[in-house]
Formats: structure tokens, sequence, C-alpha cells
């Protein structure tokens, strides 16, 4: 990864605010709507949408952060694109945890029951199927763009109140930045709309084929993985021969200063990525190493910005081709520039996987992990525990809790098990405002997940349970009568209605 | 961290005064005039514009003046003036005490002081007793009397430093901006020094009571300020039968656990995680750490503030299941100095090639704005306040950031531009502001390496240019030096 600039915003979740002075009504503001609305689509869309495009609902579980257990439902609905027999195209957004899914035909009527097929949340694409015979007579395929992507007469369409709406896109660019629903960086589209509340699978389409999937919007600039991204995991999908997406887990840095260059004894023009940072996980061998320039990927040279000239989208960040057109598991050929001299590299894509950070990115389809004992409450540090801290939770979560999430695992701790609160009874009495602490060990065993605390529970401490959190300036250890325990967590579960003790998923 | 938001009192205020009224003590009661110049702590070779602000102060033996720090912080003048005299006195700092936010002053006329009996000192007061403060709050030129009770008395967080919790007492009396430094009478005796109020509390103020005040004067008795020791060890209340079962202690509310010592710190070597401290000094300690201090409970932190930098206390403890006398020694810890406000000592800092490199602090993070221990600021945030909890044994004497580049020809093509931690420069491991010095004068191949934290990050620099190009930049940045030590 690119040694981070902040990235542009995402799509927001709910209307943005209006800039005051948009509230005015101005001749001049109503005057450009009817301009807008003159600029819409044909009125009568070409018919080959109509056949292709479907719509989904989802309903899905979804989860109180510092009360898991205690799960809500949400539903929302989305747009799929037909894509072959009995498939069905969308983004895997909203698809975690699902417990209905079912979809519509020409936009209105009858929904009829699907099921998830195939599903990369990485690379947020899921395939789903309608087993019911009826609802399939009439669909047609979408075709797909398989060369380079036009930047004119792009439409964005989708099913609305019952009718098909199109409207003109206008081409932005293409950038290569984060997932929407992973760390990694992949080539995007960037193309500005007065279609609003884009974000939902929308495809975005040109000459009669699919040039994207809507992905976000932030004002009138909306996202989409763009086809030449979705194509090839498709047909590699199709062929059974899809591994999952690769990625590049180094983190590079720009060179500017000749200095530098100098240094590193590079003669000729300044160029090449400068790899700062090299985690030891994933583990990737032959792999690369603080302060290699990275000069040429796949036969494209790597200029000093860390940028190469990509024949289909101009210049773009070398993360790229770690995705482009490449799966995890294979093989990228490195030229690098390594202690005064040229070498090759064969860089084998390593797997994207969310636990190869200290705090895990997403847990998709679990319900959130907890252990109640005694009336602690614990649970796995993670990004979506941090999240409960609300949007800006790197403001707003306790700083040390959210400076873990830069971290890298650690050879002794995978993971990272915090205390989150306490419920109140004469068995913790003392430790009743006792929070947000990472667990150190428990009966003398280190913790790195739940299921370490479940096991070390087992292995009291000549009749108490020690608990030790981290170092820092908070408290270090409570002690807790063993044989009380279980009767304590039984009555603090009936008090506070709690259903069940403990959700864990992962063995020790 | 969860320092309370305390608004101190000192106020911008007219420089005018007529008094006509003249009783006890109103004579010793005087009004200080500042004029302020801050260190900016990013170009810490600059001074901020001069503000000019005023407090109170009061006369006491000695013909001295006693106010608040934080009226006289930075001070680049002060001027006093007696009560119903229209002739401005200058005056100079004596003794600084930030960490209790108490100054002396001393006016070198000595017409200043004719006529004027001293104030003297009265014990810490009652709680529900009538007090009385004098001083020259917002907008007024007279002095104003505000009467009210004592509400409560405990350890309040001292606003001025901002990192330490001293013995303060909460009155209904209005202080207000202005009050700073100025007496809180009972019985004809000081017994306060108005200091700060609190946003949110109505009708409270708050002032420096008198084991405060008389701790500051017996300090800097061998005249020098030292401050107020700190017991070196986190405590956590022993409320939990199970943990007193473990430590074989009787289930009664006595007794508090030592939960952790803070490194470098002499309780290091003397106390260990599991002891529970039954007693310091004479003061029993109960289960949730508090001791009964003149007929008030409070935390037993107050107890270890009555001793002087470098004594020792008598403590009883509990430790493998009986009872032991020891002495803990107790110190002023520097490290608090970096992690509160300062004042008075502006920035440390060496200027190379238009590199600004200065130490790491609370000053220097507050510069990146309000949400300074964001994503900005994290790394340097952990660096100050978490790495030498959390590993110590990595810890930096004093960190060093690169605060600013000074654009040149020499570092024009830098990518890093500043607030980077320094982690070696030419090799050479960064503890200290005088190891950049050191490095950049060590022998280096013809270039200069700066390597950067967390990210391995670096710069070169062609030495040769460098070395040249170094007065012309200090020369058109105005500095007028290259270093501060």
């Amino acid at each position: 990864m690119r040694d981070r600039y902040p990235i542009s915003s995402r799509r927001p979740s709910r209307p943005a605010l209006l800039h005051p002075a948009s509230c005015i009504l101005h001749p001049l503001a109503l005057a450009l709507a009817l301009l807008l609305l003159c600029q819409r689509a044909p009125a009568a869309p070409a018919p080959d949408w109509e056949s292709a495009l479907v719509y989904l609902e989802v309903t899905r579980r979804a989860y109180e952060v510092f009360q898991p257990w205690t799960p809500k439902s949400r539903t929302v609905q989305k747009n799929g694109l037909v894509i072959g027999a009995r498939e069905i195209l969308t983004t895997a957004e909203e698809l975690s945890d699902r417990t209905l899914v079912r979809v519509q035909r020409g936009g209105r009527g009858k929904w009829w029951d699907a099921e998830v097929v195939w599903l990369d949340y990485h690379a947020n694409l899921a395939v789903l199927t309608a087993k019911e015979d009826a609802f399939w007579p009439g669909l047609k395929p979408a075709p797909f763009i398989t060369g380079k992507l036009p930047k004119e007469g792009l439409q964005i369409v989708r099913w609305r109140s019952g009718n098909l709406e199109a409207r003109k896109a206008e081409f932005n660019q293409f950038l290569v930045e984060d997932a929407r629903l992973s760390f990694f960086q992949h080539l995007q589209l960037e193309a500005s709309t007065e279609m609003q509340a884009v974000g939902w699978a929308e495809p975005l389409v040109a000459n009669g084929k699919v040039a994207g999937l809507a992905t976000g919007q932030g004002g009138n600039n909306a996202r989409f993985l763009p086809a030449s991204f979705i194509e090839p995991i498709l047909a590699a999908r199709k062929a059974g021969k899809y591994p999952g997406l690769g990625f590049f887990p180094f983190t590079w840095t720009p060179v500017e200063n000749p200095s530098t260059f100098k240094f590193l004894k590079l003669p000729g023009d300044p160029r090449g990525a400068l790899v700062i940072d090299v985690p030891a996980t994933p583990k990737v061998e032959p792999n690369l190493k603080p302060r290699d320039l990275i000069l040429q990927v796949d036969g494209f040279d790597v200029d000093n910005q860390g940028y190469y000239k990509d024949p289909d989208y101009g210049q773009l960040i070398v993360e790229n081709l770690g995705s482009r057109r490449k799966f995890a598991g294979e093989v990228v050929k490195m030229k690098i520039w390594r202690d005064g001299a040229q070498m090759n590299l064969d860089y084998r894509l390593p797997k994207l996987d969310y636990s190869v950070k200290l705090l895990a990115e997403q847990t998709f389809d679990q319900a959130p992990e907890f252990l109640i004992a005694g009336g602690l409450v614990l649970q796995p540090l993670n990004i979506p525990l941090l999240r409960g801290f609300g949007e800006d939770w790197k403001r707003r979560a306790p700083f040390r809790l959210a400076h873990y999430a830069g971290g890298p695992p650690s050879a002794e701790r995978s993971g990272l098990v915090v205390l989150t609160s306490v419920l109140p009874d004469p068995y913790v009495v003392g430790y009743q405002d006792a929070r947000f602490l990472v667990v150190d060990t428990v009966n003398g065993q280190k913790i790195s997940r739940l299921a370490d605390v479940q096991a070390a529970l087992q292995q009291p401490q000549e009749g108490f349970h020690t608990i030790e959190f981290h170092r820092g300036d908070n408290l270090r250890r409570i002690v807790l009568d063993a044989g009380l325990m279980d009767a304590a967590t039984k009555r603090i579960l009936e008090r506070y209605r709690i259903p069940m003790a403990s959700h864990i998923e992962a063995k020790p | 961290m969860s320092i309370k938001s305390i608004c101190s009192l000192l106020a911008v205020l007219a420089l005018s005064s007529l008094p006509t009224l003249a009783a006890d003590p109103e004579k010793a009661v005087v009004q200080i005039f500042t004029f302020a110049q801050e260190a900016d702590w990013d170009e810490p070779w600059k001074f901020g514009q001069l503000r000019r602000s005023s407090g109170t102060g009061f006369i006491i033996k000695g013909r001295r003046i006693m106010t608040n720090a934080h009226v006289v912080s930075w001070a680049r003048q002060l001027m006093v003036k007696r009560y119903q005299d229209p002739r401005p006195y200058l005056a100079r700092v004596v003794f600084v005490a930030h960490d209790c936010d108490l100054a002396l002053l001393e006016v070198e006329d000595s017409l200043f002081y004719d006529g004027c009996e001293p104030l003297e000192f009265g014990p810490l007061p009652k709680v529900r007793s009538t007090v009385v403060t004098y001083g020259y709050p917002a907008g007024g030129e007279q002095i104003s009397y505000t009467r009210g009770v004592v509400s409560r008395i405990e350890l309040q967080t001292y606003a001025h430093i901002g990192n330490r919790s001293l013995l303060g007492v909460q009155t209904d009396a209005a202080i207000n901006p202005g009050n700073s430094g100025g007496p809180v009478i009972q019985d004809d005796k000081v017994i306060g020094v108005a200091f700060q109020g609190m946003p949110g509390l109505e009708n409270a103020g708050f002032f420096i009571p008198a084991p405060v005040i008389n701790h500051f004067l017996d300090d800097i008795k061998d005249g020098k300020y030292d401050g107020f020791p700190s017991a070196g060890v986190r405590t956590a209340p022993l409320q939990n039968t199970a943990y007193r079962r473990k430590l074989k202690l009787p289930d009664n509310d006595k007794g508090v656990r030592v939960d952790s010592t803070i490194p470098g710190t002499p309780a290091e070597k003397v106390l260990r995680p599991d002891d529970v401290v039954l007693q310091v000094g004479n003061y029993p300690v109960g289960s949730d750490g508090s001791i009964v201090y003149e007929g008030n409970r409070m935390a037993l932190a107050m107890a270890v503030q009555e001793a002087q930098h470098g004594q020792s206390m008598a403590l009883k403890i509990w430790r493998d299941g009986k009872e032991q006398s020891i002495a803990l020694p107790v110190e002023v810890s520097g490290t608090d100095k970096v992690l509160g406000n300062q004042y008075d000592t502006p920035p440390r800092y060496f200027v190379y090639a238009g590199l600004v490199f200065t130490p790491i602090s609370l000053d220097y993070l507050k510069t990146f704005g309000r949400g300074w221990s964001d994503t900005a600021g994290a790394e340097l945030t952990y660096e100050l306040f978490y790495r030498r909890q959390e590993s110590p044994k990595t810890v930096r004497i004093e960190p060093i950031v690169l605060s600013t580049v000074l654009a040149d020809g020499v570092n024009a093509n830098f990518r890093t531009r500043g607030r980077a931690l320094v982690d070696k420069i030419n090799g050479i491991r960064i503890e200290r502001l005088e190891d950049v010095i050191r490095a950049f004068e060590s022998p280096s191949n013809g270039q200069h390496v700066v390597e950067f934290l967390p990210k391995n990050t670096f710069e070169c620099l062609e030495r040769e240019s460098a070395d040249k190009a170094n007065a012309q930049i200090l020369k058109t940045y105005g500095i007028p030096k290259d270093r501060r030590l």
C-alpha cells in the first residue's frame, strides 16, 4: 500500500447536509433542474436493461456493538444484474449476516426468494440465484465491456418506483483507492451524476454493455467497480479457478529527493517506488525489503511517484498491478533495486485476509463474539467494535484502543481481547468502573482471542482467576473467586436478561 | 486522559485603578498588570504577540507579593499597584511554582511597602465556614469583595499545569477572571489564594488552601523551587472480597492495593504490585485509596504531597500476608513537566539546513489544533504519553520531532515536511536534542541520512550543500540562533 494520504470520502450512509446556500430556490437553480431533466436518458430506455436488471431486497442481522447479544434486523434494497444462466451479480455489501434475500423483476410485483451462491467481500462482488423456474423467463444476461472502458456515453440505470431510471454520468477519472469493504487498493472509476443515493450496485452502462457497478457516492461523484476489474474475477470463478484476490501488503513511498536516489546508489533518472515497510505477515517468499526500489512490475516501468502508465487507464499507482488481472498465489514479476544493484523478484501475491491485521477489519457472517464471565464483558478488539464509537471512531474511541488499529499482529499475539464493561454485581464489587482494558493474560496465559480466555478460565490458580491487562496508565490486575464465577454469571445473565453467556467462533 | 476542563481566571483588563477606600486587609491587596509573550512551540525561535492581562496579589512578610503563577507566566514586564495608590511599581518574579499555580514577586522600590502590614496565613478552613475573597475581577478598577461558604475540600486538577491534582477548596463566593492570585480571608488571615473556576459549575470558584501555600513556602527556603512529589505508584481500590482473600487480608475497609509502580521512580525499588498500603505517615488508608485529612476524606496522594522532594515517607504495607514498615522516597517527576503545560522556559530546538528539531511535549502537540491526538499526532501522542508506560526499555529520554522544514533548495525535495518523530540521524539513535547536533557533526560519507518512525521513512541531505545553505536559511527565516539548548 502507498504511504497514505487521506482517502476521499465514501458514500454517505444518509443524505448529506445541504450547504445553506443550496437551500435557497434560485431561478437559476430551477432552470438548471429543468435542464438536468432534459438531460435524462431517452424516455424509453434500452429494453436490454429491463430484462437484465433486477431489484434485490436483503434482510440481515445487525448487532449492538457493546451489547452483542442483542441482534437487530436491517433491510436494504439494491440492484442486481443477470449475468448468465440463473445468475445475478450484485455487490457484496449488506449481504453479510443475511437472513432473507429476495429478488424482483421489472422493478415491481412479486418478490422471489433468492440465495447467494458465491461471494467475495474483498472484491465486493456476489452472485445470487433464484430457485424458482418461474422467475427466469424473459431475463437476459447483461454483456460486459471486455476491453478498454469508454469515457463517453456513460449512463447509470436502476429500477425506481417500478420504472427504469437512466441518467447520464460524466466520466471523471480512473483511480486506485481502498476497496469498499477491504483494506486493499484497486482500480475504481469515478463519474459525476445528478442521480442521488447511488452506490447500491447500480450498473454503469455504455453502448448497451456494462461498464461498472456502483459502490458509493460522495456529493455528485459516484464510484464504480469497473468492468475490467469485475470481468476477470467472474471469468475465473466460472472456470472454477478463482483463488481470491491478492494484494501488496508492503508500504512504499514516492521519492522526489535526488539525494535519496544517490544514497541508494541508483544511477540515471529518478525512478521507482521506495519500499519502507514490509510486514511479517502475510508471509511472502521471496519478499521485498525496506529500502528496495520497485523499478518495474510485470513489464511496466514505475516512476519515482510510484505510478506506472496503464495502457488502458493512464497513470495509476503501482498498487493496481497487484489486482490487474492477477489473483492470489500468482506471480508478479518485479525488477527491483536492492543494495546498489538491480535484481528480479518473482513476487507471489498473498491472499487478502482480514486477519492479516492485528485488529480484523471486518467480521462478516458471524455474530459478534463475546464472553460474559462473572459480569466481565469481554470482546475481541477489532475495527467493527471501534466503529461502535461512531463514524469518527479514530477521534472518539479511547486513544489506546484506536492506536492498536495501525499495528501488525506479532508472533506471540495474533489478536486482542478487550474488557468492554463490567455488569455490576456483588461478585465484581470494586471493578465496576473498569472498561476498555486490553487483556494481557488470564491465569498466566497470554490472550489473543476469546477462546483463549475461555480456556484459561478452566485453569484457576489456587481458587482464583487473575486477569491482567496490558501495561499502561490503567488498571493492571483484577482477581475473582473462581469457585463462585459460574453462579455469578448465571445470576447476572438473569438479572440483565442476557440470553447466553458467550458466543465464541474460533478455537484457541 | 481525563483532565477536567477548567478555565483559569486571568483576564485582560483595563489598565487603570482609582481606589478610594482604605481598610485592612485591603491595603495589602495589589493589582498586577502583566505584559507577557508566550513561546511558539511549532517555530520555537519565535514568540507570540505581546499580551496584556491583569490579576491580583497580596503582600506577605518578607516584602514579597504572592499571586498565581498563571498571572505572571511568560511575563516580559510586571507592574503592580497598591490599594488607593495611583503609582505603578515595577515588579519581578522571585519564585514561580507552576505545578501549584503560585508565585512570589518582589518590588525593588522600597516605597512600595511603606505603611503596609503584610497578610498572615491561617489554617485550612472548615467546610461550611464563611470566607471573603479580595480582588480585582473583570472590568473593575475598584477592589471587589465577595462572601461565600466553603463548599468542599478535596484534590482538584490544577488547570494551569493541567496534569497535577493538589488540594483545592471549592467555595460559592464569586471568583471571576481578574480575581486570580487574590487572597481568600477568614478571621483576618489568608486561608487561600483564588485561582480557578470550572465551566458548567455555577456558584463555584476554587482557591489554593494553606497546606499547598505552606508547602510552596517551605520548598523555596533553600533558594529554589522543586515542586510537589509523587509516590510513583498507581493504586487500585481493594474492595473485592476475593482479591482481599487472595492477599490474606481481613475483609474490611482498610488498605489500598498497589496496582503498578511507575517506571523510573524510587517506588519501583521499594514497592511491588499487590503490596497493600495500610498507612501513609500518620494517615490510615481506606480500601478505596482515601485518607481522612483535616476531617475531609480525599485521595491518599494528599499525604504524599505533604512531603518535600527527596524526603522519605513512612509506610505501613501488607506484603506476603503480614504487615511491614517501609520508607518510600518521594520525588518530583521530571517527566510530568513535558506531559503538562510548560511556562517561562521557551522550547529547546536546533535548526540545520532548514530542518527544525525540537522535543515533543504537550505544548508542541497542542499546536496541531483541537484534535491533536487524532491521526496527525497519534504516533507522537503515543510516544509522549504511552511508550514510557508500555515499553519502558524502548523509551527515549527526550523524544525529538522534526517539527517543520523551512523550504530551501537544499531540502525542497523532502517528502517529510514536519511533525515526524526522529529515530536516527547518520545511524545515531536520537535520545535527546544534543544527539541531533552530535549526529550532524559526525562523519557521514558526504550525505546526512535522517530516519523517522514509525514507518521507517528517511530523507537524505547532501552534507556540503547543507552546510553551505545553513547560514542563509537562518537569515532568510529570521532565526537569530540555530539552537536553544
